[in-house]
Protein backbone atom coordinates (compact mmCIF):
# COMPACT_ATOMS: atom_id res chain seq x y z
CA UNK A 1 0.00 0.00 0.00
CA UNK A 2 2.70 2.63 0.73
CA UNK A 3 4.65 1.55 -2.61
CA UNK A 4 1.12 2.24 -4.44
CA UNK A 5 0.74 5.94 -2.25
CA UNK A 6 4.32 6.16 -3.30
CA UNK A 7 3.71 5.80 -6.74
CA UNK A 8 0.73 7.89 -7.06
CA UNK A 9 2.49 10.74 -5.47
CA UNK A 10 5.15 10.78 -7.74
CA UNK A 11 3.07 10.49 -11.01
CA UNK A 12 1.23 13.63 -9.64
CA UNK A 13 4.36 15.52 -8.98
CA UNK A 14 5.61 14.64 -12.38
CA UNK A 15 2.40 16.19 -14.34
CA UNK A 16 2.23 18.87 -11.73
CA UNK A 17 5.89 20.00 -13.08
CA UNK A 18 4.61 19.93 -16.48
CA UNK A 19 1.26 21.54 -16.02
CA UNK A 20 3.05 23.63 -14.22
CA UNK A 21 5.61 24.71 -16.97
CA UNK A 22 2.43 25.33 -19.72
CA UNK A 23 0.53 27.04 -17.11
CA UNK A 24 2.89 29.07 -16.56
CA UNK A 25 3.63 30.21 -19.83
CA UNK A 26 0.06 30.83 -20.57
CA UNK A 27 -0.33 32.96 -17.16
CA UNK A 28 2.46 34.94 -17.97
CA UNK A 29 1.78 35.66 -21.67
CA UNK A 30 -2.07 36.31 -20.89
CA UNK A 31 -1.05 38.75 -18.14
CA UNK A 32 1.53 40.81 -20.27
CA UNK A 33 0.04 41.13 -23.19
CA UNK A 34 -3.76 40.10 -22.93
CA UNK A 35 -3.51 37.45 -24.83
CA UNK A 36 -5.02 33.73 -24.31
CA UNK A 37 -2.49 31.96 -26.31
CA UNK A 38 -4.37 28.92 -28.00
CA UNK A 39 -1.61 28.22 -29.97
CA UNK A 40 0.42 27.08 -27.10
CA UNK A 41 -0.13 23.55 -28.01
CA UNK A 42 1.42 24.08 -31.32
CA UNK A 43 4.53 25.14 -29.70
CA UNK A 44 4.34 22.28 -27.67
CA UNK A 45 3.78 20.12 -30.58
CA UNK A 46 6.54 21.73 -32.68
CA UNK A 47 8.90 21.04 -29.76
CA UNK A 48 8.38 17.63 -29.66
CA UNK A 49 9.56 17.45 -33.11
CA UNK A 50 12.33 19.74 -32.84
CA UNK A 51 13.84 17.57 -30.16
CA UNK A 52 12.90 14.46 -32.09
CA UNK A 53 14.64 15.39 -35.50
CA UNK A 54 17.75 16.62 -33.05
CA UNK A 55 17.35 13.29 -31.52
CA UNK A 56 17.39 11.49 -34.69
CA UNK A 57 19.79 13.00 -37.17
CA UNK A 58 22.43 14.83 -35.26
CA UNK A 59 22.83 13.46 -31.67
CA UNK A 60 20.88 11.87 -28.68
CA UNK A 61 23.16 13.64 -26.29
CA UNK A 62 20.49 14.87 -23.46
CA UNK A 63 21.49 18.26 -23.40
CA UNK A 64 21.29 18.63 -27.17
CA UNK A 65 17.84 16.74 -27.76
CA UNK A 66 16.69 19.24 -24.51
CA UNK A 67 18.11 22.46 -26.78
CA UNK A 68 16.16 20.85 -29.28
CA UNK A 69 13.08 21.34 -27.97
CA UNK A 70 13.37 24.78 -26.23
CA UNK A 71 14.48 26.27 -28.93
CA UNK A 72 11.50 25.01 -31.45
CA UNK A 73 9.59 25.82 -28.69
CA UNK A 74 10.90 29.72 -28.92
CA UNK A 75 10.60 30.07 -32.28
CA UNK A 76 7.39 28.84 -32.43
CA UNK A 77 6.36 31.23 -29.72
CA UNK A 78 8.20 33.88 -31.81
CA UNK A 79 6.13 33.60 -35.04
CA UNK A 80 3.04 33.15 -33.04
CA UNK A 81 4.00 36.53 -31.33
CA UNK A 82 4.73 37.90 -35.13
CA UNK A 83 1.58 36.26 -36.83
CA UNK A 84 -1.42 36.73 -33.51
CA UNK A 85 0.06 39.24 -31.20
CA UNK A 86 2.42 42.51 -33.19
CA UNK A 87 -0.51 42.79 -36.34
CA UNK A 88 -3.53 42.78 -33.99
CA UNK A 89 -3.00 44.19 -30.58
CA UNK A 90 -3.82 47.32 -31.39
CA UNK A 91 -6.93 46.54 -32.71
CA UNK A 92 -10.52 46.55 -30.69
CA UNK A 93 -11.67 43.42 -29.21
CA UNK A 94 -8.00 42.04 -29.35
CA UNK A 95 -8.83 39.37 -26.84
CA UNK A 96 -11.28 37.71 -28.86
CA UNK A 97 -9.37 38.20 -32.48
CA UNK A 98 -6.50 37.08 -30.45
CA UNK A 99 -7.70 33.94 -29.17
CA UNK A 100 -9.37 32.92 -32.50
CA UNK A 101 -6.10 33.76 -34.51
CA UNK A 102 -3.76 31.67 -32.05
CA UNK A 103 -6.43 29.16 -32.23
CA UNK A 104 -6.20 29.01 -36.13
CA UNK A 105 -2.60 28.72 -35.46
CA UNK A 106 -2.85 26.28 -33.28
CA UNK A 107 -4.98 24.05 -35.62
CA UNK A 108 -2.91 24.74 -38.99
CA UNK A 109 0.17 24.29 -37.15
CA UNK A 110 -0.95 20.40 -36.10
CA UNK A 111 -2.16 19.79 -39.51
CA UNK A 112 1.38 21.30 -40.92
CA UNK A 113 3.43 18.82 -38.61
CA UNK A 114 0.98 15.81 -39.42
CA UNK A 115 1.31 16.71 -43.15
CA UNK A 116 5.51 16.84 -42.42
CA UNK A 117 5.97 13.98 -40.19
CA UNK A 118 2.82 11.78 -40.98
CA UNK A 119 0.18 10.75 -38.13
CA UNK A 120 2.78 7.69 -36.20
CA UNK A 121 3.92 8.94 -33.00
CA UNK A 122 7.56 9.49 -32.20
CA UNK A 123 9.67 8.09 -29.41
CA UNK A 124 12.34 10.46 -27.94
CA UNK A 125 15.31 8.87 -26.29
CA UNK A 126 15.49 8.36 -22.47
CA UNK A 127 17.42 11.69 -21.06
CA UNK A 128 17.88 10.68 -17.94
CA UNK A 129 19.46 7.26 -18.06
CA UNK A 130 17.66 4.23 -17.74
CA UNK A 131 18.03 2.91 -14.39
CA UNK A 132 16.14 3.85 -11.23
CA UNK A 133 17.57 6.64 -8.78
CA UNK A 134 18.44 6.22 -5.54
CA UNK A 135 17.26 9.04 -3.59
CA UNK A 136 17.83 9.08 0.42
CA UNK A 137 15.88 5.17 1.15
CA UNK A 138 13.90 5.58 -2.23
CA UNK A 139 14.65 4.64 -5.91
CA UNK A 140 12.83 6.82 -8.21
CA UNK A 141 12.43 6.14 -11.64
CA UNK A 142 15.03 8.10 -13.76
CA UNK A 143 12.47 9.54 -16.43
CA UNK A 144 10.45 10.95 -13.57
CA UNK A 145 12.97 11.51 -11.32
CA UNK A 146 14.83 13.42 -14.05
CA UNK A 147 11.81 15.07 -15.31
CA UNK A 148 10.73 16.70 -12.02
CA UNK A 149 13.82 17.84 -11.48
CA UNK A 150 14.04 19.46 -14.49
CA UNK A 151 11.01 21.03 -14.32
CA UNK A 152 11.47 22.34 -11.21
CA UNK A 153 15.05 24.28 -12.13
CA UNK A 154 12.73 25.36 -14.86
CA UNK A 155 10.27 27.12 -13.09
CA UNK A 156 12.76 28.52 -10.14
CA UNK A 157 14.84 29.57 -13.22
CA UNK A 158 11.80 31.33 -14.33
CA UNK A 159 10.49 32.82 -11.13
CA UNK A 160 13.85 34.23 -11.09
CA UNK A 161 13.82 35.63 -14.16
CA UNK A 162 10.29 37.45 -13.55
CA UNK A 163 11.33 38.30 -10.19
CA UNK A 164 14.77 39.60 -10.08
CA UNK A 165 16.11 40.35 -13.88
CA UNK A 166 15.53 43.96 -15.25
CA UNK A 167 13.84 41.95 -18.13
CA UNK A 168 11.92 40.84 -16.13
CA UNK A 169 11.03 43.93 -14.25
CA UNK A 170 10.50 45.14 -17.49
CA UNK A 171 7.49 41.91 -18.51
CA UNK A 172 5.90 42.58 -14.76
CA UNK A 173 5.78 46.65 -15.29
CA UNK A 174 3.82 45.95 -18.80
CA UNK A 175 1.63 43.13 -16.74
CA UNK A 176 0.49 45.85 -14.60
CA UNK A 177 0.34 49.41 -16.33
CA UNK A 178 0.91 49.05 -20.01
CA UNK A 179 0.85 52.82 -19.95
CA UNK A 180 3.02 53.74 -17.70
CA UNK A 181 5.58 51.36 -19.00
CA UNK A 182 5.25 52.84 -22.23
CA UNK A 183 6.43 56.13 -20.63
CA UNK A 184 10.11 54.09 -18.73
CA UNK A 185 10.78 53.16 -22.40
CA UNK A 186 9.84 50.12 -22.35
CA UNK A 187 8.18 48.61 -26.25
CA UNK A 188 5.34 46.38 -26.16
CA UNK A 189 6.65 44.55 -29.18
CA UNK A 190 9.95 43.98 -28.32
CA UNK A 191 8.79 42.47 -24.67
CA UNK A 192 6.08 40.75 -26.72
CA UNK A 193 8.58 39.03 -28.43
CA UNK A 194 10.79 37.98 -25.34
CA UNK A 195 7.90 37.20 -23.48
CA UNK A 196 6.43 34.72 -26.15
CA UNK A 197 9.97 33.15 -27.03
CA UNK A 198 10.30 32.54 -23.04
CA UNK A 199 7.08 30.88 -22.31
CA UNK A 200 7.53 29.21 -25.67
CA UNK A 201 10.58 27.62 -24.46
CA UNK A 202 8.92 26.37 -21.13
CA UNK A 203 6.41 24.87 -23.65
CA UNK A 204 9.32 23.08 -25.70
CA UNK A 205 10.97 22.06 -22.08
CA UNK A 206 7.55 20.62 -21.06
CA UNK A 207 7.12 18.65 -24.29
CA UNK A 208 10.73 17.25 -23.91
CA UNK A 209 10.00 16.11 -20.33
CA UNK A 210 6.45 14.71 -21.37
CA UNK A 211 7.92 12.97 -23.87
CA UNK A 212 10.11 10.98 -20.95
CA UNK A 213 6.24 9.42 -20.54
CA UNK A 214 4.41 9.86 -23.40
CA UNK A 215 4.68 9.88 -27.19
CA UNK A 216 5.87 12.84 -29.33
CA UNK A 217 2.87 13.25 -32.20
CA UNK A 218 1.60 15.90 -34.09
CA UNK A 219 -1.60 15.88 -31.46
CA UNK A 220 0.79 15.22 -28.66
CA UNK A 221 0.08 18.71 -27.88
CA UNK A 222 -3.70 19.55 -27.34
CA UNK A 223 -4.50 17.72 -24.21
CA UNK A 224 -1.50 19.67 -22.46
CA UNK A 225 -2.85 22.92 -23.70
CA UNK A 226 -6.49 22.09 -21.94
CA UNK A 227 -4.54 21.19 -18.88
CA UNK A 228 -2.37 24.13 -19.33
CA UNK A 229 -5.31 26.47 -19.59
CA UNK A 230 -7.11 24.87 -16.94
CA UNK A 231 -4.56 25.11 -14.54
CA UNK A 232 -3.74 28.92 -15.66
CA UNK A 233 -7.97 29.72 -15.39
CA UNK A 234 -7.45 28.11 -11.68
CA UNK A 235 -4.64 29.62 -10.70
CA UNK A 236 -5.73 32.81 -11.46
CA UNK A 237 -4.49 34.46 -14.88
CA UNK A 238 -1.29 35.99 -14.27
CA UNK A 239 -0.06 35.17 -10.65
CA UNK A 240 2.97 32.47 -10.89
CA UNK A 241 2.48 31.14 -7.41
CA UNK A 242 -1.18 30.63 -8.10
CA UNK A 243 -0.13 28.83 -11.69
CA UNK A 244 1.83 26.21 -9.56
CA UNK A 245 -0.21 25.90 -6.82
CA UNK A 246 -3.10 25.48 -9.20
CA UNK A 247 -0.91 22.61 -11.30
CA UNK A 248 -0.28 20.75 -7.85
CA UNK A 249 -3.64 20.11 -7.41
CA UNK A 250 -4.54 19.19 -11.04
CA UNK A 251 -1.85 16.46 -11.08
CA UNK A 252 -2.71 15.40 -7.61
CA UNK A 253 -6.20 14.56 -8.74
CA UNK A 254 -5.70 13.31 -12.20
CA UNK A 255 -3.05 10.91 -10.42
CA UNK A 256 -5.31 10.07 -7.80
CA UNK A 257 -8.25 9.89 -10.38
CA UNK A 258 -6.69 7.24 -12.62
CA UNK A 259 -5.53 5.15 -9.82
CA UNK A 260 -8.50 4.86 -7.93
CA UNK A 261 -11.16 5.71 -10.85
CA UNK A 262 -9.24 5.00 -14.23
CA UNK A 263 -8.07 7.27 -16.21
CA UNK A 264 -10.79 7.94 -18.72
CA UNK A 265 -12.52 10.25 -15.62
CA UNK A 266 -9.65 11.89 -15.25
CA UNK A 267 -10.66 14.59 -17.62
CA UNK A 268 -13.91 15.06 -15.82
CA UNK A 269 -12.40 15.61 -12.20
CA UNK A 270 -10.33 17.88 -13.60
CA UNK A 271 -13.36 20.07 -14.98
CA UNK A 272 -15.29 19.57 -12.17
CA UNK A 273 -11.96 20.98 -9.99
CA UNK A 274 -12.13 23.97 -11.86
CA UNK A 275 -15.53 24.56 -12.25
CA UNK A 276 -15.53 24.72 -7.93
CA UNK A 277 -12.52 26.87 -7.72
CA UNK A 278 -14.37 29.04 -10.36
CA UNK A 279 -17.58 29.20 -8.55
CA UNK A 280 -15.75 30.17 -5.02
CA UNK A 281 -12.86 31.85 -6.29
CA UNK A 282 -13.99 33.67 -9.65
CA UNK A 283 -10.41 34.79 -9.80
CA UNK A 284 -8.50 31.77 -8.99
CA UNK A 285 -6.31 31.05 -6.23
CA UNK A 286 -4.01 33.55 -7.46
CA UNK A 287 -5.67 36.07 -5.33
CA UNK A 288 -4.77 34.10 -1.90
CA UNK A 289 -1.14 33.91 -2.67
CA UNK A 290 -0.30 36.81 -4.62
CA UNK A 291 -0.34 40.54 -3.14
CA UNK A 292 0.94 42.14 -5.84
CA UNK A 293 -1.86 42.30 -7.95
CA UNK A 294 -4.93 45.35 -6.56
CA UNK B 1 26.12 65.62 -19.19
CA UNK B 2 26.72 66.44 -23.14
CA UNK B 3 25.58 69.42 -24.37
CA UNK B 4 24.16 69.90 -27.72
CA UNK B 5 23.86 73.48 -28.37
CA UNK B 6 21.19 74.62 -30.93
CA UNK B 7 20.71 78.11 -30.70
CA UNK B 8 18.50 77.86 -33.61
CA UNK B 9 15.76 75.57 -32.18
CA UNK B 10 14.73 75.34 -28.29
CA UNK B 11 13.83 71.71 -26.44
CA UNK B 12 10.54 71.97 -27.94
CA UNK B 13 8.67 73.39 -30.56
CA UNK B 14 4.88 72.71 -31.37
CA UNK B 15 3.20 73.78 -34.28
CA UNK B 16 0.10 73.97 -35.33
CA UNK B 17 -1.11 71.06 -33.02
CA UNK B 18 -4.97 69.54 -33.41
CA UNK B 19 -5.30 66.53 -30.98
CA UNK B 20 -7.97 64.52 -29.56
CA UNK B 21 -9.80 61.29 -29.05
CA UNK B 22 -11.78 59.73 -31.35
CA UNK B 23 -14.11 62.59 -32.83
CA UNK B 24 -13.55 65.29 -30.12
CA UNK B 25 -10.75 67.59 -31.10
CA UNK B 26 -9.10 68.94 -27.75
CA UNK B 27 -6.24 71.16 -29.13
CA UNK B 28 -6.79 73.57 -31.83
CA UNK B 29 -3.95 74.67 -33.78
CA UNK B 30 -1.91 75.19 -31.58
CA UNK B 31 1.47 76.75 -30.89
CA UNK B 32 3.90 76.09 -28.23
CA UNK B 33 7.84 76.44 -27.67
CA UNK B 34 10.05 76.18 -24.39
CA UNK B 35 13.82 76.95 -24.40
CA UNK B 36 16.34 74.98 -22.80
CA UNK B 37 17.16 75.39 -19.19
CA UNK B 38 12.97 77.19 -19.06
CA UNK B 39 10.76 76.21 -15.94
CA UNK B 40 7.01 77.04 -17.70
CA UNK B 41 3.93 76.65 -15.73
CA UNK B 42 0.81 76.17 -17.79
CA UNK B 43 -2.41 76.78 -16.07
CA UNK B 44 -6.18 76.09 -16.52
CA UNK B 45 -9.27 74.45 -15.43
CA UNK B 46 -9.93 71.13 -16.17
CA UNK B 47 -10.93 69.59 -19.59
CA UNK B 48 -9.25 72.72 -21.17
CA UNK B 49 -6.28 70.53 -22.41
CA UNK B 50 -3.39 70.30 -20.50
CA UNK B 51 -2.98 66.96 -20.04
CA UNK B 52 -4.04 66.66 -23.69
CA UNK B 53 -1.17 68.45 -25.12
CA UNK B 54 1.62 66.27 -22.85
CA UNK B 55 -0.16 63.10 -23.91
CA UNK B 56 0.33 64.33 -27.81
CA UNK B 57 3.53 65.69 -27.13
CA UNK B 58 4.51 61.73 -25.72
CA UNK B 59 2.17 59.97 -28.44
CA UNK B 60 -0.41 58.84 -26.46
CA UNK B 61 -3.73 60.42 -27.69
CA UNK B 62 -5.93 58.95 -30.10
CA UNK B 63 -4.80 61.39 -33.34
CA UNK B 64 -2.67 64.65 -33.95
CA UNK B 65 -2.23 66.70 -36.25
CA UNK B 66 0.81 68.95 -36.77
CA UNK B 67 4.30 69.46 -35.57
CA UNK B 68 5.98 68.32 -32.56
CA UNK B 69 9.72 68.92 -32.55
CA UNK B 70 11.67 67.24 -29.53
CA UNK B 71 15.11 68.43 -29.68
CA UNK B 72 15.17 69.33 -33.09
CA UNK B 73 13.79 65.64 -33.80
CA UNK B 74 9.96 65.22 -35.52
CA UNK B 75 7.93 63.14 -32.64
CA UNK B 76 4.34 64.21 -33.98
CA UNK B 77 4.71 62.60 -37.35
CA UNK B 78 1.41 60.54 -38.69
CA UNK B 79 0.43 57.89 -36.58
CA UNK B 80 -0.90 54.79 -38.06
CA UNK B 81 -0.53 52.72 -35.44
CA UNK B 82 -2.64 54.23 -32.84
CA UNK B 83 -2.10 55.79 -29.30
CA UNK B 84 0.76 54.98 -27.53
CA UNK B 85 2.39 53.22 -30.01
CA UNK B 86 5.78 55.23 -30.08
CA UNK B 87 5.50 56.30 -26.57
CA UNK B 88 8.63 54.14 -25.50
CA UNK B 89 10.49 55.71 -28.47
CA UNK B 90 9.88 59.46 -27.64
CA UNK B 91 10.57 58.70 -24.22
CA UNK B 92 13.78 57.23 -25.13
CA UNK B 93 14.56 60.77 -26.74
CA UNK B 94 14.48 62.40 -23.72
CA UNK B 95 11.18 62.97 -22.97
CA UNK B 96 10.20 62.68 -18.65
CA UNK B 97 6.50 62.44 -18.79
CA UNK B 98 4.79 62.08 -15.20
CA UNK B 99 1.45 61.96 -16.16
CA UNK B 100 -1.84 62.10 -14.34
CA UNK B 101 -3.16 59.65 -12.14
CA UNK B 102 0.70 58.53 -11.94
CA UNK B 103 0.60 55.59 -14.30
CA UNK B 104 2.36 53.29 -11.07
CA UNK B 105 2.95 49.42 -10.99
CA UNK B 106 1.02 48.52 -8.24
CA UNK B 107 2.54 45.67 -7.57
CA UNK B 108 5.98 46.56 -7.75
CA UNK B 109 8.14 48.06 -4.84
CA UNK B 110 9.38 51.37 -4.63
CA UNK B 111 12.81 50.72 -5.29
CA UNK B 112 11.36 48.69 -8.63
CA UNK B 113 9.65 51.77 -9.90
CA UNK B 114 12.95 53.60 -9.20
CA UNK B 115 14.42 50.71 -11.25
CA UNK B 116 12.56 50.63 -14.46
CA UNK B 117 12.53 54.54 -14.46
CA UNK B 118 16.54 54.26 -15.32
CA UNK B 119 15.97 52.90 -19.21
CA UNK B 120 19.19 53.98 -20.42
CA UNK B 121 22.21 51.90 -20.10
CA UNK B 122 24.02 55.06 -18.07
CA UNK B 123 21.28 55.22 -16.20
CA UNK B 124 20.97 51.94 -15.46
CA UNK B 125 24.74 51.72 -14.08
CA UNK B 126 24.24 54.86 -11.85
CA UNK B 127 20.70 53.95 -10.67
CA UNK B 128 21.67 53.19 -7.11
CA UNK B 129 23.54 56.76 -7.06
CA UNK B 130 20.83 58.64 -8.76
CA UNK B 131 18.45 56.95 -6.33
CA UNK B 132 20.25 58.05 -3.37
CA UNK B 133 19.95 61.63 -4.53
CA UNK B 134 16.64 61.60 -5.24
CA UNK B 135 15.87 60.12 -2.07
CA UNK B 136 17.09 62.85 -0.53
CA UNK B 137 14.90 64.96 -2.71
CA UNK B 138 11.42 62.75 -1.32
CA UNK B 139 12.91 61.89 1.92
CA UNK B 140 9.38 59.79 3.17
CA UNK B 141 10.68 57.32 0.02
CA UNK B 142 13.62 56.29 2.10
CA UNK B 143 11.51 53.65 4.46
CA UNK B 144 9.10 52.63 1.47
CA UNK B 145 11.96 51.41 -0.59
CA UNK B 146 10.79 47.57 -0.69
CA UNK B 147 6.71 48.12 -0.56
CA UNK B 148 4.57 47.81 -2.95
CA UNK B 149 3.15 50.97 -4.46
CA UNK B 150 -0.09 50.00 -4.80
CA UNK B 151 0.02 49.91 -1.10
CA UNK B 152 1.22 53.57 -0.43
CA UNK B 153 -1.03 57.00 -0.21
CA UNK B 154 -1.86 59.75 -2.28
CA UNK B 155 1.06 61.86 -1.57
CA UNK B 156 3.60 58.48 -1.92
CA UNK B 157 2.46 57.50 -4.50
CA UNK B 158 3.22 60.81 -6.54
CA UNK B 159 6.65 61.11 -5.13
CA UNK B 160 6.91 57.51 -6.80
CA UNK B 161 5.94 58.65 -10.24
CA UNK B 162 7.50 61.78 -10.16
CA UNK B 163 11.18 59.99 -8.54
CA UNK B 164 10.34 57.50 -11.49
CA UNK B 165 10.26 59.51 -14.09
CA UNK B 166 13.67 62.09 -12.85
CA UNK B 167 15.71 58.51 -12.78
CA UNK B 168 16.72 58.97 -16.48
CA UNK B 169 18.50 62.41 -17.05
CA UNK B 170 16.06 64.05 -20.02
CA UNK B 171 15.40 67.15 -21.90
CA UNK B 172 12.09 67.80 -21.29
CA UNK B 173 10.03 67.13 -18.36
CA UNK B 174 6.25 67.15 -18.91
CA UNK B 175 4.48 67.21 -14.87
CA UNK B 176 1.04 66.73 -15.15
CA UNK B 177 -0.93 68.30 -11.76
CA UNK B 178 1.81 67.55 -9.24
CA UNK B 179 -0.55 69.07 -6.34
CA UNK B 180 -4.29 67.12 -7.66
CA UNK B 181 -5.85 65.94 -4.60
CA UNK B 182 -3.15 66.37 -2.31
CA UNK B 183 -3.55 67.70 1.03
CA UNK B 184 -1.93 71.91 0.55
CA UNK B 185 1.28 70.98 2.53
CA UNK B 186 2.37 67.79 0.96
CA UNK B 187 1.70 69.19 -2.48
CA UNK B 188 3.66 72.34 -1.88
CA UNK B 189 6.61 70.13 -0.58
CA UNK B 190 6.50 68.43 -3.96
CA UNK B 191 6.18 71.45 -6.44
CA UNK B 192 9.20 73.11 -4.05
CA UNK B 193 11.05 69.75 -4.79
CA UNK B 194 10.37 70.01 -8.35
CA UNK B 195 11.04 73.41 -8.23
CA UNK B 196 14.61 72.86 -6.92
CA UNK B 197 15.64 70.62 -9.36
CA UNK B 198 18.92 71.19 -11.32
CA UNK B 199 18.03 70.68 -14.93
CA UNK B 200 20.90 71.26 -16.81
CA UNK B 201 20.32 72.09 -20.64
CA UNK B 202 16.52 70.47 -19.82
CA UNK B 203 13.61 72.46 -19.77
CA UNK B 204 10.60 71.58 -17.39
CA UNK B 205 6.66 72.20 -18.13
CA UNK B 206 4.39 71.65 -14.98
CA UNK B 207 0.50 71.55 -15.94
CA UNK B 208 -1.28 72.88 -12.75
CA UNK B 209 -4.76 74.46 -11.41
CA UNK B 210 -3.21 75.84 -8.05
CA UNK B 211 -1.81 79.06 -9.52
CA UNK B 212 -0.68 80.00 -6.29
CA UNK B 213 1.98 77.08 -5.82
CA UNK B 214 4.08 78.32 -9.10
CA UNK B 215 3.46 81.98 -9.45
CA UNK B 216 6.89 84.01 -9.24
CA UNK B 217 8.52 80.35 -9.23
CA UNK B 218 8.88 79.96 -12.54
CA UNK B 219 10.16 81.25 -15.62
CA UNK B 220 6.81 81.81 -17.65
CA UNK B 221 3.28 81.12 -16.93
CA UNK B 222 0.72 80.32 -19.83
CA UNK B 223 -3.03 80.09 -19.52
CA UNK B 224 -5.22 77.28 -21.35
CA UNK B 225 -8.45 78.19 -22.38
CA UNK B 226 -10.32 75.90 -24.64
CA UNK B 227 -7.99 73.92 -26.48
CA UNK B 228 -5.72 76.80 -26.98
CA UNK B 229 -2.75 78.73 -25.28
CA UNK B 230 -3.05 82.47 -24.10
CA UNK B 231 0.39 84.10 -22.62
CA UNK B 232 3.68 84.87 -23.46
CA UNK B 233 3.62 81.73 -25.95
Amino acid sequence: MTHDLSYIALTALNLSCIYALLALGVSIVFASLGLVNMGHGFSFAAAGYGAWLVASHFSSNPWAVMGGGLLTGALSGMLICAIAFIPLHEKPNFVLRGMVATLAINLLGIQALQTAFGPSSRSLPALFGSGPWALGGWSVPADKAGAIACALLLMALTMAWMTRSRMGLQVRAMMQNPEGASLVGIGVRRTALLVMAVTGGLAGMAAVLLSQTYFVSPYAGTTPLVKGLIVALAGGLGSVPGAVAAAVLVGVIEALTSALLGGQYVLITQFLFIIAVLLLRPRGLGGLLDHSRE
Amino acid sequence: MSEHNRPAEGILQVRGLSAGYGPLTVLHDLDFAVTAGEKVALVGLNGHGKSTLFRAISGLTDWQRGSIRLAGREVGGSRSGGAGRMTHKIVRMGLAHMPQGDAIFPGLTVAQHLDCGAFTATAWRQRRRRRDELLAIFPPLQKLLASPVGSLSGGERRMVSLARGLMTPAKLYLVDEPSLGLAPKISRSIVDALLALELGTGAMVIAEQNLALLTGRVDRVLGMHAGQLKGSA
